[in-house]
């Protein structure tokens, strides 16, 4: 029978097609033996999941969170902060604070060498800060370039950072997430941006770098020579798994060992399964002490009456946010400053209580009285037509919508509309920080490990610009500005725990924004793994039975 | 097929493809949000950003913005990623080859399982078997893509441990040849499925619409009436003929299959163009958004033109339009 090219062509593919059906079928019933024996070959090497592809391995150019995530294993910082935030040794073995507090000598570890086997000197921090972290690392620009004068590397193992005026919180700005140290001897008359070791990178760090096949994984493994110390794991692979849910998927299939975060739905799954661990903890490489809160834009006269922004605060019950939308992944927040930075935080302040009652009488007396349909219309209000209801906008990053969702409903008990508009965090940042088109919104502020560091931003005056997760809530006074210069230049910690409680009552009494929840991550972990330490550096000390 | 007919459909893809670049890049320097701001990162300050537009060339005008950017393509340059710093074309060059492989291989599972299902429907019309086939076909059109992948994921990779969960090969494996091969296979079975059902679903019906029609008509009473048996009637003269719609709609499904194609990637962590497309998204990557548009849309449209041509070849009725 002679057959129509069409359908010649048509069997031609269908019998390649079974073939390929065929082989997948037959690997696919080898499947879970294959699995068991991809746990033993892979032995002590842990596969961790990674949200985003880094694109690139240079934490020094970016404060990106996903290439922190992914190169920080591979760099060290002149030192190293764990969970408490004391900075301990790690490129630098000591240093001295001289001249008020304006001055810091550094004495470099000696011994130490890149992953090529090249010595590293103060040469290579020098380098590090003047041409890659000042320029390029917005954070590490935005907050050392004003005050730093210069650095000196007067000889090959001390480094001298010379400030305008006493600075505090430097230490805090010196681990692998704020200032990693990269090799002068690969960048050096270069563009940092383009420079070909941001992919194939060389650090001092406990992994060295081995392959990266982009969008799929890299794959780093324990440096012998350093100088922590040779970890425990032979190599990590990172996994690139964008979707929250397949990753804990891959978890329980025991295709990835360790997840930076689990999703809030998931935990409960995760918490039946023996064969995983959870842990949970404030930092993470892509931002530290993070507090969900609620900023008021002050330029706008329906919250401009310090009343009606009380009223507010009352009006919400912070622990239907923790259960219900962060899904128990914190805890309420009872002061501006983080509980997890412990010296600074303030403890017994006066947070507005719930209180809806008192929140009702508080709007009423502020000229916004209650109407039958519900929502509360202006009365006499400052800079507000009389009639006008109480329709707040309030801008919100998509990923947060359900906190928009649940204030909406808070507030609706109070005859305040809430119009919640998600935006994409593009659009997000230009709309509230630079065109500052929004009443109300949330952003979570992560205050990192020194409140100069990510609580002065969104309180001083100089903050006030088109800046993501600056001062959102557009807030003005001299003496919260003169409260932290004074606070950046004490240099005891009691001198300073004393003008952060200053700080925290004021911003307090002056309500410029909402501290709703401490969010925390959930860390989880294959049951065959143990000893993860924080952020960073989280898998140098840990170990994966085979 | 006449030289003419091929010279003035090659013409047309230019203008075809300007407008879609056009297009794309109006869309992306319109819509909100700033780039410097995903971009750099926070926590700058404002010097830095105006530093970094700078760099990007955004503190030009649009159309000066809009005059090197079709100078950099018609040069064949796409530019340099502002978030990778790399070349667009390695970046996407190195993605393109798992999203091609997925969708090859999902459209091959589509056609090997809708074109025997529709002929079966259209055998007998209306039957218990037609109505089966008619009621999955509608199923499978109506569940969304990351739908069926998470159901997938949790029936069958979770559930069964028959295929692996997520990615394209086994993490840190060094496998090779025929290993690699078959892990590769493990790995593409759910997304392929995943990806295929909504075109698998538009298939058998076009299948088995086109073949019901093409058995009403003369020809095939004549081979009827000559003898030839019904088998010979469906495949040898019915069949081939009730292919030509499904080869049309084959060409304008690409662009389609490339969009779920997102979706899919995202959902089972595989490493291909679509997922790059959303993060160059995210992160108002321009330059790799831009050459994104600009590959896909020669790709669309030159799946198009391969479909008029085919179909041209086959039924010479076409040129004349």
């Amino acid at each position: 029978m002679r057959r129509h090219p069409a359908v010649r062509h048509l069997a031609g593919r269908l019998a390649a097609t079974l073939l390929a059906a065929a082989a997948v079928s037959c690997a696919g019933d080898a499947g879970g033996a294959d699995r068991a024996q991809a746990r033993s070959i892979r032995g002590n090497v842990l596969v961790a999941a990674i949200t985003s592809d880094p694109g690139h391995l240079n934490p020094a150019i970016t404060t990106n969170g996903g290439v922190h995530t992914a190169a920080d294993l591979l760099y060290d910082g002149l030192v190293s902060l764990g969970d408490d935030l004391v900075p301990r040794p790690a490129l630098a073995a000591r240093w001295a604070v001289e001249d008020g507090g304006a001055r810091y000598r550094f004495t470099l570890r000696r011994g130490v060498t890149w992953h090529d086997g090249r010595p590293f000197t103060s040469a290579d921090v020098k380098f590090s800060f003047d041409s890659v972290l000042l320029r390029f690392h917005s954070r590490a620009r935005a907050s050392l370039g004003p005050v730093l004068l210069r650095i000196d590397a007067p000889d090959d193992s001390t480094v001298v950072f010379q400030f305008r005026r006493p600075y505090a919180p430097l230490l805090a700005q010196l681990d692998v997430v704020e200032a990693p140290i990269v090799p002068r001897h690969r960048f050096a008359g270069s563009d940092p941006l383009r420079n070909p070791a941001n992919l194939a990178p060389v650090g001092t760090g406990p992994f060295r770098f081995v392959s990266y096949a982009h969008g799929a994984e890299l794959r780093y493994r324990a440096n012998d020579a350093y100088f922590g110390g040779r970890p425990h794991l032979d190599g990590v692979v990172l996994r690139v798994i964008p979707d929250g849910s397949t990753q804990v998927a891959a978890l329980q299939a025991g295709e990835v060992d360790w997840l930076f975060a689990v999703p809030g739905p998931e935990r409960a799954r995760l918490r039946r399964d023996p064969g995983v661990h959870l842990r949970q903890s404030s930092v993470s490489p892509g931002g530290s002490n993070c507090v969900t809160t609620i900023g008021f834009n002050l330029d706008r006269p329906l919250v401009r009456d310090l009343n009606v922004r009380r009223a507010i605060a009352m009006a919400i019950d912070p622990v239907q946010f923790v259960e219900r939308v962060a899904f128990g992944n914190g805890r309420v927040a009872t002061a501006p400053i983080s509980s997890a930075i412990a010296f600074a935080h303030a403890d017994r302040l006066a947070m507005p209580p719930f209180d809806t009652v008192r929140a009702d009488r508080l709007l009423t007396a502020a000229g916004w009285l209650r109407t039958a349909g519900g929502t509360r219309v202006a009365h006499g209000v400052a800079g507000v037509r009389t009639g006008t209801p109480f329709v707040a906008t309030f801008k919100v990053m998509s990923s947060m919508t359900p906190y928009g969702e649940l204030l909406r409903a808070q507030l609706r008990r109070v005859g305040i509309d809430l119009r919640v508009i998600p935006l994409e965090p593009a659009v997000f940042a230009q709309s509230v920080f630079t065109a500052r088109d929004f009443d109300l919104s949330i952003a979570p502020y992560c205050q990192g490990p020194d409140p100069q560091v990510g609580v002065q931003r969104m309180l001083v005056s100089s903050s006030i610009a088109p800046v993501p997760f600056s001062n959102m809530a557009g807030y003005r006074s001299r003496t919260m500005d003169s409260l932290f210069d004074r606070a950046g230049a004490a240099l005891e910690v009691a001198e300073r725990r004393r003008i952060y409680r200053e700080i925290q009552e004021l911003a307090v009494r002056d309500q410029p924004y909402v501290w709703l929840v401490e969010t925390t991550n959930t860390h989880a972990y294959s049951a065959r793994c143990s000893g993860f330490g924080v952020a960073a550096h989280f898998a140098a000390a840990a170990s994966c039975a085979r | 097929m006449s030289r003419r007919y091929l010279v003035r459909r090659l013409l047309q893809v230019i203008p075809t493809v300007l407008g879609i670049v056009l297009v794309g890049f109006a869309l992306v320097h319109l819509a909100p949000g700033d780039p410097v701001l995903a971009v750099a990162g926070e926590h700058g300050d404002a010097a830095y950003y105006a530093f970094m537009r700078h760099r990007f060339g955004l503190d030009q005008p649009l159309p000066r913005q809009l005059v090197t950017f079709l100078g950099r393509v018609a040069s064949g340059d796409l530019g340099f990623s502002w978030v990778q710093g790399r070349s667009t074309w390695a970046l996407i060059g190195e993605r393109i080859p798992a999203t091609l492989l997925l969708g090859t291989a999902s459209l091959l599972v589509a056609l090997a399982v809708a074109l025997p299902l529709g002929v079966a429907a259209a055998r007998r019309p209306n039957s218990a078997r037609d109505a089966t086939i008619g009621a999955v076909a509608l199923l499978l059109f109506s569940a969304p893509a990351f739908w069926l992948a998470q159901l997938l994921i949790l029936g069958v990779s979770v559930g069964t441990g028959l295929f692996p969960v997520q990615g394209m090969s086994t993490a840190g494996s060094d496998l090779s040849g025929v290993p690699h091969v078959l892990d590769v296979a493990r790995h593409l079975a759910l997304p392929a499925l995943a990806l295929a059902a909504q075109e698998l679903a538009v298939l058998v019906r076009l299948t088995r619409s086109g073949l019901i029609d093409e058995l009403e008509r003369d020809h095939i009473r004549t081979a009827r009436a000559k003898g030839a048996s019904e088998r010979a009637v469906l495949l040898r003269h019915a069949f081939p003929r009730a292919l030509l719609p499904v080869l049309t709609v084959l060409g304008a499904r690409i662009g389609h299959l490339l969009a779920g194609a997102v979706v899919v990637e995202v959902v089972f962590g595989w490493p291909g163009a679509g997922r790059l497309l959303l993060t160059a998204l995210e992160t108002r990557d321009i330059p790799v958004l831009l050459g994104l548009f600009f590959i896909v849309s020669v790709t669309v449209v030159g799946a198009n033109l391969a479909t008029d041509l085919a179909h041209a070849a086959v039924d010479p009725r076409v040129q004349l339009d």
